[in-house]
């Protein structure tokens, strides 16, 4: 060997094989500061067949680096208690400071021939690595090879998302196929970076124009249309409440929420006046026209002819009123008819006494109403656009089509059923074939949307919306990206049929031992790392990667409504425009 | 912190013995121990007549230190106090060896080796801080010394820790400190008679030992030329051959060896302290000459010569001898109840040497024996030096350790050596032992992976050639060596960068 070739061999050196090896573990006696923690480092070996009539294969394993123990064996801790005790610096005393063991314990990935020929692919170790051998850090090239795995022949499905952590230079491609249709799950604690990340993979899924709908309860990705080149393709929503797809006990919760808790008997005439609003709607348009008026008229606000009625909770308060004002009207037999023939159920039979409880409904529905309004508006602000959704969903799944709806605004309950008829409409839509197109649905918040433990009716519906797809959308073209920072609250059988994982800085231990349970590729020591990872850094596992990485994860393009800004700056900064609006 | 309160009244009691006992339950073990073995008229109330004895002792050293009595029966004093501030860049050597024993049919001691940690306080560099020094010596290389007998091993050992000591005094010219891990001097007439070395074995020594060639040479010389002109002669009838075959007599080469660290320290200034650290010691001669003859002749003074008889129902309690034989008392047992924790005896000649006198030796090579008069190496100007040493308390949950220093390099060597011994130990307060020996310990261990891979390979080995046949003395010898040989060093042992 030459003595360039020396050197070279020298400089990678990283340490020697002790102890025990086995086919999926061994040690390393390494030198100081030679190795770090998640390196991904290589062994040559030679293997023998079995028959022996066949020259041996030159294979190379392929390791990462589990965790690094340091021990100085002649520095007993009863002598660090001393030194404690008497805040003694250990150089001034006779203790031996120089005698240190660092082993590495490396868990083995798989091998390949040497040359690698075999593409990237690692085959299954089955016959240990020998002791006293040498292990090296591999070339980039080489790393970035393994890391790639198949993916170096489907290229197409590969993503660029992130760099090896330990390795810059090494760039982390992940096979985008198992993320849209085996679900991936993104999880961190706040501010570790998962929305950049899930903004990251949004942004290289849609070079490849996979449709994509987000469900978005922040506002974190509304800047996706502001990256150039998605400009034109990203369609943002504001929600309405679709009261009207809902059966009237919820939206008589929805009252008892928003407005007061209604009485039994209001209850009971609730369901009644539902359905009168829900009938009230209809598609031509003359005869709508005739029915806004003779409503505007009944109740005496002229405005509501003016700008019409829409399928929301003003227009069963403007019923309630209606039916108050034909009960206690001594002339109102006329509107009580008219009531009767736009499809109240029964109310010819009403007395005066129900009066009085379409009064009390009527008061609570408005309020509800005016709180519904507020939320709206707030939803709409937030989402930046004055489009609403559209009323076929399906619109939504677009070729190239990023359709974010914007949840800010809501509270958790309608979040959920948002989502629940959303998702349930698209992927009914896939299983009936009606929806053509695959799509990817982007759950931010996800343990809003498919919680261990339902609370209340609209959790139940999300999360059973959500495991259904998470359990079957993989047959109709639909995938899941779970993103939470609380992952000990996601619903588990959920999160166990993601076959992806991007986890990245977790410091609560709820959520560390429910990821570590929930996850099996995740090792014991991976999971040990997690709180000590950097923003941006994750662990990438699963199916999306040929084995777990610590990388870091590349800045997404587009920004979000939440990023991080100096508060005093901000504050500065609004001064000032309220200084020159003044002048 | 400390247990003991000297002012405390109860302290002097048989009950506040009987308290300190309880709280100190490795004495308790050992005399425990003691009251199964002593005769059976002494097991009832050994305890009780113990904390009694024990009691009266505090009680006449507290008199004593309070002017109320005239002949203190024991002089104690507080360890010098040092701090590391005042000890930095100081350079310290520990020496200590090790025996490997390798398990073939029973367990045969193979290999030894002594190691050196010579470190120096205050220096942050680490390649300039910390020496180890790793100097093997595999008994079968051998020719001299008696291989029968089991004390074979520990004149080797003696032989290779001064030789390290002597090459670190000589490697470190600013060696401000050489500790040594036992007595600094053995009681060497228990290792009189071994067949002497030969030259070829003194060379194998030094061949790990000197700095170079030439100074392990001088050495060797040095010490023939004083053998043949004044060691030797004295010893023997047959100095004249003994001086022609070179041969190294055990004993008088060790004293040489003394004499040789004694004359390289004197020339030093400051003169190193150069001390034997010993724990667990069963010596009682501290107790025996010292505090016991003391508290007799007080007895005598008073009339009361029948003291220990009554207090045990005896009547043959009547010399220091007699009352620690029978009773298993020993200094380290008396003195871990009478010093507190911080305190240091007082210092006293040790005797080490009142058993050598004439004996037997076989030369190398030779059947018979003829007669050999050790006498002379009582002298120091040919043989030992003389030895001082004091007892060291260092913690309330350990026994008191001896230290030994050379008279010759002067009055303040036990006053330094014990206050550095105090320090040292003060790392390892539940071991109460300087913590560079326990890393020299440490590093001198043989591991039981090697001796025991030596095992298996030995009797794989010779397995093998029996069963082919081949077996020789030669053979045999060549596995041994390529078994030992096989030093696969471990991580203690690499060089330094």
């Amino acid at each position: 060997m030459s003595s360039t070739a020396n050197v070279d061999k020298n400089s990678k050196y990283v340490g020697t094989i002790i102890g025990e090896s086995t086919s999926r573990e061994f040690r390393l006696a390494v030198a100081h500061e030679t190795i770090r923690e998640q390196d991904i480092i290589a062994v040559d070996a030679e293997l023998r067949h079995p028959d022996g009539n066949q020259p041996p294969e030159q294979i190379r394993v392929w390791a990462k680096v589990q965790r690094i123990e340091r021990l100085n064996p002649l520095f007993p801790s009863e002598a660090g208690h001393e030194l404690a005790e008497t805040r003694t610096d250990p150089f001034d005393t006779i203790l031996s400071l120089s005698r240190e063991m660092v082993t590495a314990v490396c868990q083995v990935l798989g091998a390949e021939p040497i040359d690698g020929k075999s593409g990237g692919k690692l085959d299954h170790l089955r016959y240990p690595p020998q002791p006293a051998t040498r292990a090296y850090r591999p070339d980039s090239s080489d790393i970035a090879r393994v890391v790639l795995g198949d993916l170096q022949e489907k290229q197409k499905r590969a993503l660029d998302i992130a760099t090896l952590s330990n390795r810059p230079e090494v760039d982390v491609l992940v096979d985008g196929h198992s993320i849209v249709t085996r679900h991936l799950a993104i999880l961190a604690m706040t501010g570790a970076g998962k929305s950049v990340t899930a903004r990251r993979i949004i942004e290289q899924l849609a070079k490849k124009n996979y449709p994509i709908v987000i469900f978005d309860p922040h506002g974190d990705y509304t800047g996706l249309s502001e990256v150039d080149g998605l400009k034109t393709r990203v369609k943002r929503y504001y929600a309405q409440f679709p009261i009207f797809e809902e059966d009237s006990e919820t939206i008589a919760e929805i009252v008892n929420t928003l407005g007061y808790q209604l009485t039994d008997t209001m209850r009971s005439r609730f369901s009644d006046l539902f359905r009168a609003a829900t009938s009230f709607i209809v598609d031509d348009p003359k005869e709508m026209k005739e029915r806004t008026e003779w409503l505007a008229k009944a109740i005496g606000r002229p405005e509501i002819a003016d700008y019409g009625v829409n399928p929301n909770m003003w227009l069963v308060a403007n019923l309630a009123e209606a039916g108050e004002l034909a009960l206690r009207n001594d002339n109102g037999d006329e509107n009580k008819a008219k009531l009767v023939e736009l499809g109240w159920p029964g109310f010819d039979k009403y007395t005066k006494t129900d009066g009085r409880t379409l009064e009390g409904i009527k008061k609570r529905t408005y309020r509800a109403a005016s709180a519904l309004s507020r939320m709206e508006k707030t939803n709409q602000i937030v989402a930046k656009s004055a489009e609403p959704l559209p009323v076929d969903r399906k619109e939504l799944v677009k070729y190239g089509q990023i359709s974010i709806i914007a949840l800010a605004g809501y509270t958790g309950d309608f979040q959920a059923t948002i989502y629940s008829l959303i998702a349930d409409t698209i992927f009914e839509a896939r299983v009936t074939g009606e929806l053509r197109l695959p799509t990817l649905l982007l759950l931010e918040e996800a343990h809003n949307f498919a919680p261990a433990r339902a609370m209340t009716p609209a959790e139940h519906r999300a999360i059973s919306t959500t495991k259904q797809i998470a359990q079957e959308g993989r047959k109709f073209g639909v995938g899941l990206i779970l993103v939470s920072q609380r992952p000990s609250r996601l619903d588990e059988t959920t999160l166990s049929q993601a076959n992806s994982f991007i986890i990245m800085r977790m410091v609560n231990p709820a959520d560390q031992n429910f990821v570590r349970k929930v996850i099996e590729t995740l090792g014991e020591d991976e999971a040990r790392i997690l709180p000590d990872l950097d923003v941006g850094e994750a662990i990438l596992s699963g199916q999306l990667i040929n084995f777990p990485v610590l990388v870091k994860i590349k800045k997404s393009e587009s920004e979000g409504e939440r990023e991080e800004k100096d508060a005093f700056e901000e504050l500065e900064k609004a001064y000032k425009d309220l200084r020159n609006n003044q002048s | 912190m400390t247990i003991f309160n000297q002012n405390d009244p109860k302290r002097l009691t048989e009950d506040g013995v009987r308290e300190d006992l309880q709280r100190q339950p490795h004495i308790f073990m050992k005399l425990a121990e003691n009251a199964l073995t002593v005769a059976e008229s002494l097991r009832d109330n050994y305890f009780k007549n113990t904390a009694s004895f024990v009691a009266a002792l505090r009680r006449a050293i507290h008199a004593a230190g309070q002017g109320q009595r005239t002949e203190a029966i024991l002089e104690t004093a507080n360890i010098p106090r040092l701090d590391w501030e005042m000890l930095r860049d100081e350079v310290v050597t520990f020496i200590d060896g090790g025996v490997g024993n390798v398990q073939i049919s029973s367990q045969i001691p193979i290999l030894l080796r002594v190691g050196s940690y010579m470190v120096r306080t205050g220096e942050r560099n680490l390649a300039e801080r910390e020496h180890f020094g790793y100097y093997p010596v595999i008994l079968g290389d051998l020719e001299g010394g008696s291989k029968e007998r089991s004390d074979f091993i520990d004149i080797v050992r003696i032989t290779a820790e001064l030789l390290g000591g002597l090459s670190a005094l000589q490697r470190t010219p600013d060696l401000r400190v050489l500790m040594f891990h036992g007595p600094l001097v053995y009681l060497m007439s228990g290792y009189a008679g071994h067949t002497p070395f030969t030259e070829k074995d003194i060379d194998l020594f030094l061949d790990q030992y000197a700095p170079d060639r030439e100074l392990g040479q001088n050495l060797k010389d040095e010490f023939l030329e004083q053998a043949k002109l004044d060691i030797y002669p004295q010893m023997t009838d047959r100095s004249d051959e003994w001086s022609e075959r070179r041969i190294f007599e055990p004993l008088s080469w060790i004293a040489f060896l003394y004499r040789k660290l004694i004359q390289e320290a004197k020339i030093r200034n400051p003169r190193p302290v150069i001390v034997g650290v010993v724990e667990r010691g069963k010596l009682r001669e501290f107790s025996e000459k010292k505090l016991l003859e003391r508290v007799f002749r007080g007895l005598r003074q008073k009339g009361n010569e029948d003291y220990f008889n009554k207090m045990y129902g005896r009547t043959d309690l009547k010399s220091p001898k007699n009352l620690l034989d029978r009773l298993g008392y020993t200094d380290t047992l008396l003195l871990a109840m009478i010093l507190e924790p911080g305190q240091m005896s007082e210092t006293w000649d040790i005797s080490k040497y009142a058993g050598l006198r004439e004996g037997n030796i076989s030369l190398p090579g030779e059947a018979g024996t003829s007669r050999v008069n050790y006498a002379p190496l009582k002298s120091s100007q040919i043989g030992f030096p003389d030895i001082q040493g004091c007892y060291l308390h260092v913690s309330e949950t350990t026994e008191p350790i001896r230290i030994e220093v050379f008279k010759e390099l002067g009055g303040n060597q036990i006053t330094e050596a014990a206050g550095r011994t105090y320090l040292y130990s003060r790392m390892l307060p539940g071991y109460g032992f300087p913590i560079g020996l326990d890393i020299a310990d440490k590093y001198a261990h043989v591991p039981n992976w090697l001796t025991n891979a030596y095992g298996k390979l030995i009797k794989h080995q010779l397995g093998v050639s029996l069963q082919s046949g081949e077996i020789s003395d030669a053979q045999m010898r060549r596995i041994l060596i390529q078994a030992i040989y096989m030093t696969h060093r471990d991580w203690l042992f690499r060089p330094n960068n």
